[in-house]
């Protein structure tokens, strides 16, 4: 195999850095059209609630600035699963989301619910190496990601983080307190990054 | 009665009068030009008709938008959307071939896209990605704005290797209509002086990153390859003329596909269509979709054509001298189709049985991508809209490959987002923290690769499955060749061997075998140009070979597809069809 075969054998596992915020990992590449019905409706029960709002507020805390809970994080987590994802997300998430449940999540103290998360986070990453995921160029300046996980739904975990950034990070109160927002820039330039200097967000 | 919009005036804010009229006097439906289309080469058509003195009614089949206060989410914040731009379930099954783009269907954009789902097509072998804008300056809102003026041995590649048939103009033909429309649109980018991607007229050129630098002088000392900046349709010092039709500079927001309240990217809406108005000359009709040609076998000619109003479904006629159709390729190409008559039972001007054939797009969807390192003080302030271009070296000069003609690059470097955080491990306050600033630099280029004209890729009319208004649906019949998919091989090894050679790290590859024509939304060929009307639709001046009335100046009219982005050929070609179809007005030749 020369270099040229291996590296066209290489796929861009996550984990490396993709260069489009297209990275919902439902869209696929050239699929057939699907069919809105039979998707199961989804809800959860308070209890769960509760468990979302809390794995979300680990992800993305309330420290010197907002944290998930404060950005409206948890509605939206449900929101975008009602909506957005279908069935087998549906069940990938509520089957995360009951074994949390299962193991007493709410009731365990701070630092041993931050000790299952990474747990829950090591697993995942396991079950992702397994999914194929690659990120691929379809336009001018759009890529898309796909994955082999058709069947079984992206991870609750993957759910979780995934929502719970692009929740927190597109919100007024995430964008206001995290970058420096600049609605109309009026110019393009090449400039130094100063210490400690933030993101700009447009 | 289809509702008319008479617009009697312009200025630079855009003032338009409304009249509702009610005419049923053929002398009131009567114009000298008919323009079917409001998108980038009707715009273009409906400009240089009106200020040569004619009276242009335009046909738009889709609703009036208007510059400015139309364009509902142009000044949104990310919050705004419900689902923050994402595409929900009932939307992703009702834009079904917009969700292949992974950005049609979006929120944000969504608007200006049709519906597939109430406007289908028929994929009867291979995939077809039919993305269509049915409003005031189609897709010119929509467009990449990537402007690249083909090269001569674009039209003479036919010839020179025997594919299909020879184009009847040669670059000479187009190169002073190239740099006409140039002036007017306005073209940013940087001179290079290469073969094999003439300079346009440029306004000054965006800049570049840190890095993009790097990469751009290692190519160059690596491998004797440019790099250049995008040549784009944007404002970056718009000119006294520009200025005067009520257009300003691009702001870099990137928030282009919404529609810009700004101009700063050129459509038919910002430009175009505000200069026709400007001549009182130009009469625009929103919802008339055109079904057929009116075909006059006594003077053979076309004396008008027919419309139904997309919202009442009442069937009207206008007339004209002339008629140009810019209705996308496959709309004006359909509508030939349609117009049968005695003398042409399969559509008109279709004595060659070349309509709906060699349909033809970009194909892309393969590239590479790697990081660049040591750039950790370098960031960009402001959000281009524009990206950088690798101008095609395959089977040029001394290289010859196994497959015929070659492809160019498109991408650039940025530094990861917030969304980084996904693939990352790690959560909680330090993680939150991180990730509000600049991740590392990464850097990728796509292909946009030529495909070449196929009698067998084409569309045909359905005889049995209609649309909402009666009319036929579109059965598509395309395929990737052998060609393509040996190129697409080079596509995708080139970009990682001149990654590595500028420097980058971390190079992957990627070649995604799920694209379908049309994906590049550069819809082309299916009534193509030709010097023999045995085989060809259109003859030099993109005229009807058998109907010399009839012009047809957009993507339908391309013999071959070249690897550039096609938008401004289509902008040169139309007035240079309309400059000719003047004159032989004048000289009592139509």
């Amino acid at each position: 195999m020369n270099r040229r075969d291996a590296l066209s054998k290489v796929a861009i596992l996550m984990g490396g850095t993709l260069t489009a915020p297209t990275l919902m990992a439902m869209s696929r590449v050239g699929e057939k059209p699907a069919s809105v019905a039979g998707i199961a409706d989804f809800s959860l029960t308070d209890t769960q609630r509760k468990i979302v709002a809390e794995v979300a507020e680990h992800i993305i805390p309330k420290t010197t600035t907002a944290g998930a809970k404060d950005a409206g994080v948890p509605a939206f987590i449900e929101l975008m699963l009602k909506d957005c994802y279908k069935q087998p997300e549906h069940e990938s998430f509520l089957e995360g989301v009951t074994n949390l449940e299962k193991s007493n999540f709410l009731g365990l103290s701070a630092t041993e619910q931050v000790a299952v998360l990474k747990k829950l986070e090591a697993e995942t990453n396991e079950l992702m190496k397994t999914y194929n995921v690659k990120a691929v160029k379809v336009g001018d300046n759009v890529d898309k990601e796909s994955m082999d996980a058709k069947k079984k739904g992206v991870p609750f975990w993957r759910l979780m983080k995934e929502l719970t950034l692009s929740g927190y990070f597109t919100s007024e109160a995430g964008i206001k307190a995290s970058f420096v927002y600049e609605e109309v820039p009026g110019k393009f330039e090449a400039i130094k990054l100063k210490p400690g200097q933030k993101a700009f967000a447009y | 009665m289809v509702k008319y919009s008479l617009i009697l005036s312009f200025t630079h804010s855009f003032i338009v009068y409304y009249m509702n009229l009610n005419i049923d006097a053929v002398k009131n439906q009567t114009f000298d030009a008919i323009v079917v289309g409001s998108g980038i080469s009707g715009g273009w058509a409906a400009k240089e008709l009106t200020e040569k003195g004619l009276r242009v009614a335009v046909l738009e089949r889709g609703r009036e938008i208007k510059h400015v206060e139309g364009y509902e989410t142009a000044t949104k914040a990310p919050w705004e959307f419900l689902h923050r731009g994402r595409p929900d379930n009932v939307a992703a099954e009702e834009y079904w071939a917009g969700m292949r783009t992974g950005y049609t269907a979006n929120e944000e954009h969504r608007y200006l896209f049709e519906n597939d789902k109430q406007n289908p097509y028929i994929e009867k072998s291979g995939g077809m990605d039919w993305i269509r804008a049915y409003h005031t300056g189609g897709k010119s809102l929509l467009w990449g704005r990537q402007s690249y003026r083909w090269n001569k041995a674009d039209f003479e590649a036919n010839l020179k290797d025997g594919t299909a048939i020879d184009w009847p103009i040669r670059y000479e033909d187009l190169a002073p209509w190239y740099t006409y429309v140039e002036k007017f649109a306005g073209i940013s980018g940087t001179a290079e002086g290469l073969d094999v991607l003439p300079d346009s007229h440029f306004l000054p050129a965006m800049a570049m990153s840190a890095p993009e630098l790097a990469f751009k002088k290692g190519l160059a000392s690596k491998m004797n390859r440019p790099v250049t900046i995008g040549r784009v349709a944007h404002l970056t010092k718009p000119t006294q003329q520009q200025i005067g039709i009520g257009r300003g500079s691009c702001q870099f927001r990137n928030k282009c596909m919404r529609g810009c309240p700004y101009g700063g990217y050129f459509s038919s809406l910002s430009a175009t269509l505000p200069a026709a108005a400007r001549t009182k000359r130009l009469v625009m009709v929103h919802n008339a979709i055109v079904s057929e040609l009116i075909y006059d076998e006594k003077t053979q000619k076309a004396k008008g054509v027919r419309v139904i109003d997309q919202n009442t479904m009442a069937v009207t006629e206008y007339y004209a001298k002339i008629i140009f159709l810019n209705a996308g390729a496959f709309g004006s190409t359909s509508i030939l189709m349609q117009s049968k008559s005695n003398r042409f039972q399969n559509g008109l001007g279709n004595d060659s049985d070349q309509l709906g054939r060699n349909i033809m797009d970009h194909h892309l969807g393969v590239g590479a991508g790697g990081t660049m390192e040591g750039f950790d003080s370098d960031y960009v302030f402001g959000n281009r809209p524009n990206g950088l271009y690798i101008p095609r070296f395959r089977n040029w000069g001394n290289d010859k490959r196994d497959y015929l003609r070659g492809f160019g690059y498109q991408g650039g470097a940025s530094r990861a987002g917030w969304n980084r955080g996904v693939g990352m491990d790690g959560f909680g306050a330090d993680f939150k923290e991180s990730l509000t600033h600049p991740g590392n630099w990464s850097i990728g280029f796509g292909g946009f690769g030529e495909i070449l004209p196929n009698p067998n890729n084409r569309f045909t009319l359905s005889p049995d499955q209609k649309d909402r208004w009666g009319l036929p649906q579109l059965v598509f019949e395309t395929q990737f060749g052998e060609n393509e998919l040996k190129m697409r091989k080079d596509m995708a090894n080139d970009m990682a061997e001149m990654l590595e050679a500028a420097g980058a790290k971390n190079v992957n590859t990627y070649n995604s075998d799920k694209t379908h024509i049309g994906l590049g939304i550069h819809e082309m060929g299916t009534a193509r140009m030709g010097r023999d009307p045995k085989t060809s639709v259109l003859n030099k001046h993109n005229q009807v070979h058998s109907v010399k009335n009839v012009f047809v100046t957009d993507g339908a009219a391309m013999t071959s597809a070249s690897c550039v982005n096609p938008s401004l050929t289509y902008m040169a070609l139309t007035a240079r069809a309309a400059n000719f179809a003047v004159e032989e007005l004048k000289k009592k030749n139509l």
